[in-house]
């Protein structure tokens, strides 16, 4: 026993050791040399066919382990750029040449090929496969193969949307049409085969996912050997990891906008784009009274948005003036009906309820929209409306205006929402035609006038007229008086100061675009 | 002792029955369309209908939950309706790092609340005592998320001393101890303190008994009678409570999983509900009620060994 006695200066010194190493271990653990990315997404994978996506973790992925003729580019404005093709080109309004780059190889080491596209591409319209993002494909006849590297997609109508979603998003990843079948036709987390500037190295459910550089890749190699994507749900968890250095790129919580443009992260930078979603605030017109045009525009002109955004995004977002955000093709100059309590007073008086009423707003439990919802309460209550908010969680709130997810949609008066977007107009207007009344469109607004035009404008390719087209698609959503544009939001970006990412206009990350600065 | 072990067993096995069918009869009465929650508003209504049939939400919550009960028999969990994978595998995937986090809180508390909590009792109405007293019920009133968050600022973010996030490197036992560091913090805090009021009040009852006095007469030491004798009973009513807090730490996991985004089986079924992502939410409900049950069992089974009067009763 005397043998293992410790004194207290023994005791002492192990403290201290212990101490020491402690202070020194997490940076050792941590250090970094340059070698790799550490970046947030919010949330893990769920799966990896392009057919099947479920979001924006699965995008940021799939861009970096299957080619695409086309890619969104990075910068301030909205462009394609060719990805793994040397050439696609819209030879008539219904025919887009391709060919692709040598030297493409899939990991199993079979060369990517125009058959390879083809069955990518035609898959979507395969009845069998029940594929979520068939839309993407809707103008699509047939791919026609003409060599190994050269083919040409058939169109049955031309279809502009092809060239801002279809082409440029995961709809268009190509995937390898041997180890794809072999598979039975589709994949879930473990793609047969990859091939694109990085590969999938390891996947550890809910902790991270690996990417590692690909050694083959015939173009532009990516500039860190290691991508390491962390699914982190909660963004104020995110900020405090790029804080303390744990990761070098989140996306920011929008209440923390304000505070980082006043005092930017430790060795960090922030940047601030507009986002393409929208958020507005619907009214149901079956439901009473917002079945008399007169609620509804006395509700237009009870609210006041600049408020609303204040209470809701702390001055970081800037008002609506449609669906579709600042410089996309039919983006609206300016709302119709503004905020005006007396005219909305008058207007409750012509509907025979001066008094007021009661009625309920519907929103997602997230802060933003229960300020918002807040502020929009407070706006009602100046004018006699007395509004109750009824929050819900995400799995029942997308499913409250669905008719065969239960009898909610009869209860809906107003409901503050937002939808995300892709830079094609269409993606926006799609959603409140009569065909979508008891699916999403839960004002239950019947317009035929705008279900044509939604129709015509998806195959319209003079430019100016398309953008006409929109146009006056957003002016007869607000005329009718179940709409008020609330936002197109802002994006916050944080990173660390030694990288330089790149951002698509609307921040969405292109991870095999990020350098060292 | 065996026919106490049979009769608890007995009761473990129905009180795991029927949590589960009680938990699972909620999740079925949840509004919200799994359908549209998982396939997004992209889905056809077809394509909808087909993923309704394919998962059996068709059927009444009933024939579920019986097709959930005759699956489970079979070893099989269902499938994850968005990975495809088993319900199993990702749950026992999950399950190790909740686990590891419950212990090493749990651990951490005892190891530090029970010496306080005996202390406290031994020098009753000192200063250590009031001390000790204060302390404990601060950290009981602390919020979990509060030491979370704090702890993050505070340790991670302005000291740089422990990561913020993750479960650790994988093969790396030192970096994945160091990452429990900050979130043990955060779930064994309050612990800390209701052990040592715990042991305080037992070791107070017990040291006041007939017994003592006489130890105390018969001239032992202090220590003596302290440890061997007081604590030895007194800490009885504290094994059958950490047999309880272990089970309970699976909901305090759920918060410390989310904020230090640690994988673990909390946030598994937390996001799971939020999906709607039913056969994971059932699996992971179930595989989480069996431990608590068990951890439970463990407890009321080590009672029983060390005061035979224990067994008398189930």
């Amino acid at each position: 026993m005397l043998g293992t006695k410790l004194t207290r200066r023994q005791a002492l010194g192990a403290m201290a050791a212990a101490g020491l190493s402690a202070g020194l271990y997490p940076k050792v653990a941590l250090s970094q040399d340059g070698k790799i990315l550490k970046v947030r997404s919010y949330g893990d994978i769920t799966g990896l066919d392009p057919a099947f996506r479920s979001g924006a973790p699965e995008d940021d992925v799939m861009r970096n382990i299957f080619p695409g003729l086309a890619t969104m580019g990075p910068g301030t404005e909205w462009k394609w750029q060719l990805d793994s093709a040397v050439k696609l080109e819209q030879t008539d309004p219904t025919h887009i040449a391709f060919t692709l780059m040598d030297g493409l190889k899939w990991s199993d080491g079979e060369p990517v090929t125009a058959d390879d596209v083809k069955y990518s591409f035609e898959r979507f319209l395969d009845p069998k496969l029940e594929a979520v993002y068939k839309g993407d494909w809707e103008a699509l006849d047939h791919v026609e193969v003409i060599d190994e590297k050269s083919g040409v997609i058939v169109l049955k109508e031309a279809f502009p949307p092809l060239w801002n979603v279809g082409l440029v998003y995961g709809s268009g990843r190509i995937i390898p049409r041997k180890a794809t079948e072999a598979m039975g036709g589709r994949f879930e987390n473990t793609p047969p085969a990859q091939c694109g500037r990085y590969f999938i190295k390891e996947w550890l459910p809910k902790q991270r996912l690996v990417l590692a550089k690909n050694p083959d890749w015939p173009g532009e190699p990516g500039a860190f050997e290691e991508i390491h994507i962390r699914p982190i749900d909660d963004e104020k968890t995110g900020e405090l990891a790029l804080e303390s250095g744990d990761i070098d790129y989140t996306w920011l919580s929008v209440s923390s906008i304000p505070r980082y443009r006043q005092t930017p992260p430790k060795g960090g930078k922030i940047e601030v784009r507009p986002s393409l979603a929208y958020v507005w605030l619907g009214m149901n017109q079956e439901m009473k009274p917002f079945d008399q045009p007169e609620v509804r525009r006395a509700v237009q002109h009870a609210i006041d948005v600049p408020t609303v955004l204040e209470a809701a995004y702390f001055g970081a977002a800037t008002p609506a003036t449609g669906l579709i955000a600042p410089g996309l093709l039919g983006h609206r100059a300016k709302n119709i009906y503004g905020y005006d309590p007396d005219k909305a007073r008058e207007f409750l008086a012509q509907a025979g309820l001066q008094g007021g009423f009661e009625c309920t707003i519907d929103i997602l439990n997230k802060a933003e929209r229960i300020a918002a919802a807040q502020a929009v309460q407070a706006n009602l209550a100046e004018v006699g409306i007395n509004a109750t908010i009824r929050q819900y969680d995400s799995g029942t709130f997308w499913t409250i205006g669905d008719e065969k997810a239960g009898d909610i949609w009869k209860t809906i008066g107003i409901q503050i929402n937002r939808f995300s977007m892709q830079p094609d107009p269409s993606f926006a207007t799609d959603w409140f035609t009569p065909e979508q009344i008891g699916i999403w469109n839960w004002e239950r607004w019947n317009n035929p006038e705008y279900g044509e035009l939604n129709k015509k404008a998806k195959v319209e390719t003079d430019t100016a007229k398309r953008h006409d087209m929109y146009v006056k698609m957003q002016d007869l959503m607000e005329e009718s008086g179940s709409y008020v544009f609330l936002t197109h939001e802002a994006v916050g970006i944080g990173y660390s100061d030694k990288i330089a990412p790149a951002l698509m206009p609307n921040g969405t990350p292109i991870f095999y675009g990020f350098k060292p600065a | 002792m065996l026919s106490y072990g049979l009769r608890r067993l007995g009761l473990a096995a129905v009180i795991t029955a029927l949590a589960l069918i009680i938990l699972i009869s909620m999740i079925q009465m949840i509004p919200g369309d799994p359908a549209a929650v998982l396939l997004g508003p992209l889905a056809t209504p077809e394509t909808r209908e087909a993923f309704r049939v394919q998962m059996g939400l068709d059927q009444p919550a009933v024939v579920q939950i019986a097709r959930f009960f005759g699956r489970v028999l079979t070893g099989d969990l269902g499938t994850d309706v968005l990975t495809k994978r088993p319900v199993l595998t990702t749950v026992m995937e999950q399950m190790p790092f909740t686990l590891w986090l419950i212990f090493f809180s749990i651990g951490w508390s005892a190891a530090l609340g029970i010496p306080l909590g005996c202390w406290s009792a031994i020098s009753r109405g000192s200063w250590a005592d009031r001390i000790i007293g204060i302390l404990s019920v601060g950290t009981i009133a602390l919020p979990s998320f509060v030491v979370a968050i704090y702890g993050l600022l505070l340790f991670s973010v302005a000291l740089g001393w422990f990561p913020t996030i993750g479960a650790g490197e994988p093969g790396d036992p030192l970096d994945q101890l160091w990452h429990l560091v900050l979130p043990s913090l955060a779930v064994g805090l309050g612990w800390v303190g209701y052990l040592a009021r715990m042991v305080r009040a037992s070791m107070l009852e017990v040291l006041s008994e007939n017994h003592i006095r006489m130890a105390r007469a018969f001239g032992l030491k202090e220590a003596t009678i302290t440890y061997r004798y007081a604590l030895k009973i007194a800490i009885i009513p504290t094994v059958v409570l950490l047999g309880i807090g272990v089970g309970n730490m699976i909901s305090g996991a759920v918060f410390a999983e989310i904020v230090f985004a640690r994988p673990g089986v909390g946030r598994l079924i937390f996001d799971a509900i939020a999906t709607r992502n039913y056969p994971v939410v059932m699996g992971g409900v179930m595989i989480t009620t069996i431990f608590y049950v068990l951890s439970t069992l463990c407890a009321d089974l080590f009672a029983a060994w060390l005061d035979p009067r224990v067994r008398t009763s189930l």
